[in-house]
């Protein structure tokens, strides 16, 4: 309709402005043949809209003798006669007129409303096609099916935990697809449907690439409009790192409970003795007291691990770096160390020569270190031995190294691998001291967390043990930090 | 009347000396053990009138030792009183199984444990 339309406003255009050329020009002018073309220009255009008119009385005629052949009443509520077959014609075809409106207004409204339709029906499937992504894009495993137990949808999750590839398995049987030890989750997806309630929860544990995983499967009932099942769809959430974590707390709940109950335990037995007057002399009674001070003392010893262990792991600890000699915080933590080496007749060595080279450290925690590492390597050595501490640089790897080395009673190799677990402590060798299990942890944490440095341990059962780390030099890390 | 001896073992000194001031001083004979290993050997050497041992021991758990006197002829028959510092580490079932007379949980009160003590010595006088 509206090419027509542009072509007779063309047309017409033309002709007019032929007309008036050829007018302006005469016959006789010079421009004769651009004037006889001008006429033809024109004539065509007239025979053309001709044509036009033509078509659209014959479209109307025929509209018109369609309603007529549907409408007889009009012409028999008339009566006959010259006159009044005059008025009935006029009056028909006023109504004709209107009809065509009706009709005219009714097909707009149709073709607004097949419009809308292809709107809806575009905007369904860009809908579809989102969600489509969106579950192929979860990490979590999803699957469809129908009444009929077959795979409808499947995302690449499902694909991998289930190895089944979705194109190749759409309209499957789900238990083809699906089966060993997984064939449990089928189980249940047929157990929910028949069950007829909404959703149901299960955990699944499942075997992949040779290891335990465990799942939150959810799921839910798909209904008809008569409330009828007729489809389910589940999803796979792996909880197994929560499980984990979750183990990892309750062990570490158990640990510290332990840990915290072994010296009140000792407090509150020497505590009731001597309320009860049960220490019949003196040094019974020092004793007691001795043991409430140094047990009381551990157990502080204890608390302030845990939290320390806690606020470097959470990342609440306050850390103040600043470049430190490490030559001087060893020359420190050995004053403190020297009376309880000599209580042991154990020979301390330090081979510390001054390091230039300083770290970009927190002072107090490498404190902590050193004193960990010493302490141990003196608790861990019999009576006579010795303990040795050096220093060293490295400029080509730009780090600073300590180690500690003892003559004590080792590591067995079966156990190194745990040395630095939190409240691990070598079974052979609580007869020869007492400890938390965390002080190594601590050192650790200190070491790699914050420091970004590395621990290591050397040991042979009998001979001896070697315990050390390494810190970044300083230069680079004052750069980094301006 | 003999003293009754009791066997206490428990890797923690100070556990151990204060239980063994206590039972002494109520006439009891003490033989005390620093690990599991040695607390089997002493029952099966001296077979104490009852066993008082901690379950968290190097070489071998206070479980363990219990397991192995219950395999034992001549000490099956001994009570045994587990003591523990974490909970629910053995159950009901495995209670009665391994015949253990008593679990208490640490911290103890010395007294309480020499209730318990008497106790299980009661009985077995009336069971015999």
């Amino acid at each position: 309709m509206n090419r027509i339309r542009i072509s007779y406003i063309i047309v017409t255009t033309c002709v007019a402005c032929s007309l008036l050329v050829a007018g302006l020009m005469g016959w006789h002018s010079r421009h004769a043949a651009l004037c006889m073309f001008a006429y033809c220009v024109g004539a065509v255009g007239v025979i053309w809209l001709s044509w036009f008119w033509l078509k659209l009385a014959r479209s109307i005629t025929s509209i018109a003798t369609a309603l007529e052949a549907e409408l007889p009443e009009l012409d028999a509520g008339f009566p006959q006669g010259g006159g009044s077959r005059r008025v009935s014609s006029i009056q028909y075809r006023e109504s004709v007129i209107k009809r065509i409106g009706s009709y005219s207004n009714l097909v707009e409204q149709l073709c607004k409303q097949v419009k809308d339709l292809q709107i809806q029906v575009k905007l369904s499937q860009r809908q579809k096609a989102n969600t489509e992504a969106i579950i192929y894009s979860l990490p979590d495993a999803v699957i469809v099916v129908d009444e009929s137990d077959r795979l409808l949808m499947a995302n690449q999750a499902a694909g991998k935990l289930f190895h089944f590839d979705f194109k190749s398995s759409q309209y499957k049987p789900i238990d083809e697809l699906i089966a060993g030890d997984k064939s449990k989750f089928v189980d249940f997806l047929r157990q929910t449907k028949h069950s007829q309630v909404e959703a149901t929860r299960h955990e699944i544990e499942f075997t992949q690439d040779e290891s335990s995983k465990i799942f939150d499967c959810i799921i839910s009932c798909v209904y008809d409009e008569r409330h009828q099942v007729c489809g389910a769809v589940a999803v796979l959430h792996d909880i197994t790192r929560d499980k984990l974590i979750q183990q990892a707390k309750t062990d570490f709940v158990s640990h510290v409970s332990h840990e915290l109950k072994t010296p009140l335990a000792s407090i509150m037995a020497c505590s009731e003795m001597l309320a009860d007057g049960e220490a019949d002399d003196e040094e019974t009674k020092k004793q007691f007291y001795s043991v409430i001070q140094n047990q009381a003392k551990r157990l502080n010893r204890l608390i302030e691990d845990i939290l320390n262990i806690s606020r470097i792991e959470s990342g609440l600890i306050k850390i103040e770096k600043q470049p430190v000699s490490l030559t001087i915080i060893i020359e420190e933590q050995l004053q403190m160390i020297k009376s309880y080496a000599q209580e042991k007749g154990i020979e301390i060595i330090a081979q510390t020569p001054i390091i230039y080279d300083q770290v970009y450290a927190d002072k107090d925690m490498i404190s902590q270190v050193i004193i960990n590492l010493l302490s141990n390597a003196v608790k861990y050595t019999p009576c006579g031995g010795s303990v040795k501490i050096d220093t060293a640089v490295n400029q080509i790897s730009g780090t600073a190294q300590v180690t500690v080395t003892d003559t004590g009673v080792g590591i067995p190799k079966n156990e190194i691998g745990h040395i630095f677990d939190k409240f691990y402590r070598v079974s052979a060798n609580n007869n020869q001291a007492k400890g938390t299990g965390l002080g190594l942890n601590l050192v650790k944490q200190i070491i790699e967390k914050v420091h970004h440095g590395r621990v290591f341990v050397i040991s042979e059962p009998g001979l001896g043990s070697t315990f050390g780390f390494e810190l970044p030099l300083a230069i680079g890390q004052v750069v980094e930090a301006v | 009347m003999a003293e009754k001896k009791v066997l206490v073992a428990d890797d923690e000194i100070h556990i151990v000396h204060v239980v063994a001031i206590k039972l002494r001083n109520n006439g009891y004979e003490v033989i005390s053990a620093d690990n599991g290993i040695q607390a089997f050997e002493l029952a099966c050497q001296d077979l104490p009138d009852v066993i008082v041992t901690d379950f968290q021991m190097p070489g071998m758990t206070g479980l363990q030792l219990v397991e192995k006197l219950r395999q034992c002829e001549q000490t099956k028959d001994i009570p045994v009183i587990l003591l523990t510092a974490r909970n629910f580490v053995i159950s009901q079932q495995q209670q009665k199984d391994l015949q253990i007379s008593q679990c208490l949980s640490k911290p103890f009160s010395p007294k309480e444990l020499l209730a318990n003590i008497e106790d299980i010595l009661y009985r077995k006088v009336l069971n015999q």
